[in-house]
């Protein structure tokens, strides 16, 4: 009985030390993000305006995209059947898929880049860099490659690969490791094309990026998710 | 001594109760300061991003009046039993630009890069044109060209040692120094976007001059596009 007593008693310290603890890391927790939100009325003020800029944005890309559907179908529809006309139709759609404003399918390879975690000291050459995104792109399109995508962000004419800070964007949007890199194309030609002896690909092996590729018969390639402009071209 | 053991329980139980209440909305309060990353950014970073959405928006909303007039364009030749193809050739000619396939005009920057082969910051790699270019399309450069080869989606730069001699090539054709890179995009931009302190590329090489230019001519790419392994994702109707 005594036992059993000091039994219950240990059982219950030990919950409420528990809970006591998870407490005192959320307070911690929250206290540093209330650091970090900094929370100023000028900055909530901001984030009020990106808030509601990014919600008419997905508003009207939404309208845009419905409006490219019916343009298609109205297009389909209008165009006299000739050869002629089909054939252009044909080649507009090709130009599509070429530019990445279209979601496409076919047989291609997977890149997996990962950052080393293996040594012991970690040192820049253990990261994946956005220099070594742009590179290991550009060795898909010597390869071959028809649409690249990263992380799902689609390949396009604008497309840029940056480093803001610690992190890296395409096309104005974060992505992080593992970084997964779709292209279609020849199978074969793209793996060999990238496994070339002194290309890119064999030089991020040595510095340690742990490099995973994978050629499969079906890769989906989801399309860009913006405009292509051409404001300033004649 | 029953009677204490099973206030004692109670207490415990009430105590216990109560700090996992309290956990719990914690919790929630943590999960909803981290709906979305703009919570975490600072005053330079939002505007950076306010300006960004703008201009998203404002492209966007280009783009819905062109499709909508086309749209509207077919729509009334079809009502009028005309010929409707007259539109698509224009449709057919503003994606061939975009791509590449025709020559095209336009204020923009020309740099002028060229390489020194007695220091090794001199010298320049298939990397150090792909970093320019990338830094001109982050810039928003809607066409560029190296010594007259347009750069398409698919455009590559490659070093290649032949014989213990370096080439670069672009698209398979061997390109030497001087690079001349044309860009066609908002002059000032471009200029402002290579020339910022410490981090532009024409400010970061001593080898490389920048100049505004109006109506620049960029060349059509000399070569085909092709499309054999790609099929298009044909999405149901909801």
């Amino acid at each position: 009985m005594k036992l059993k007593k000091g039994q219950v008693a240990i059982t219950l310290g030990v919950m409420c030390f528990v809970l006591v603890f998870g407490i005192g890391i959320q307070l911690k927790t929250t206290k540093n993000l209330e650091q970090a939100v900094g929370s100023t009325y000028r900055e909530n003020a901001l984030r009020d305006e990106v808030l509601k800029w990014k919600e008419q944005y997905d508003h009207i890309y939404a309208t845009l995209e419905n409006a490219e559907k019916q343009l298609e179908k109205e297009r389909k529809v209008s165009i006299s059947s000739d050869d002629n006309s089909v054939e252009k139709q044909k080649e507009l759609k090709e130009l599509n898929m070429y530019l990445g404003l279209t979601e496409v399918e076919g047989e291609g390879i997977t890149i997996t880049l990962r950052d080393n975690t293996s040594s012991l000291i970690s040192t820049s050459t253990d990261l994946v860099h956005d220099g070594d995104l742009r590179a290991v792109v550009n060795e898909l399109k010597n390869a071959g490659a028809e649409a690249i995508s990263i992380n799902g962000q689609r390949i396009v004419p604008s497309t840029s690969i940056n480093c803001v800070g610690t992190v890296i964007q395409v096309n104005d949007e974060v992505v992080g490791a593992p970084f997964i890199i779709k292209a279609i194309g020849n199978k074969g030609n793209l793996n060999s094309g990238i496994m070339r002896p002194g290309g890119f690909i064999e030089w991020l092996v040595e510095d340690g990026i742990n490099v995973e590729t994978k050629t499969s018969d079906n890769i989906k390639i989801n399309k860009y998710n913006g405009v292509l402009t051409d404001k300033y071209i004649k | 001594m029953k009677k204490g053991k099973g206030i004692m329980t109670i207490t415990m139980g009430v105590i216990c109760f109560v700090l996992a209440y309290v956990m719990f909305m914690q919790f929630r309060t943590i999960e909803e300061t981290n709906i979305t990353q703009i919570e975490n950014m600072r005053e330079s970073e939002l505007s950076e991003k306010l300006a960004s959405w703008k201009e998203k928006y404002e492209e966007t909303s280009l783009k819905l009046e062109e499709t909508n007039a086309k749209l509207q364009e077919y729509k009334q030749k079809r009502e009028a039993n005309e010929e409707a193809s007259e539109l698509l050739d224009r449709e057919l000619a503003q994606a061939k630009a975009i791509v590449g396939l025709t020559d095209v005009r336009g204020n923009g920057v020309i740099i002028t890069y060229t390489e020194d082969t007695t220091t090794e910051s001199g010298k320049i790699r298939d990397s150090d044109l792909i970093e320019l270019v990338n830094e001109l399309k982050l810039a928003g450069a809607e066409a560029i060209s190296i010594n007259d080869q347009r750069i398409t989606n698919m455009s590559n730069i490659i070093n290649v040692d032949i014989d213990g001699k370096k080439f670069i090539l672009i698209d398979k054709k061997r390109v030497t120094s001087p690079y001349t890179i044309k860009a066609i995009g908002d002059p000032k931009y471009l200029e402002s976007a290579l020339t910022t302190k410490t981090i532009g590329f024409v400010t970061r090489h001593d080898n490389a001059t920048l100049q505004r230019e109006n109506n620049i001519t960029i060349n059509k790419y000399n070569g085909d596009i092709k499309v054999r392994y790609s099929n298009e994702v044909v999405k149901e109707e909801e």
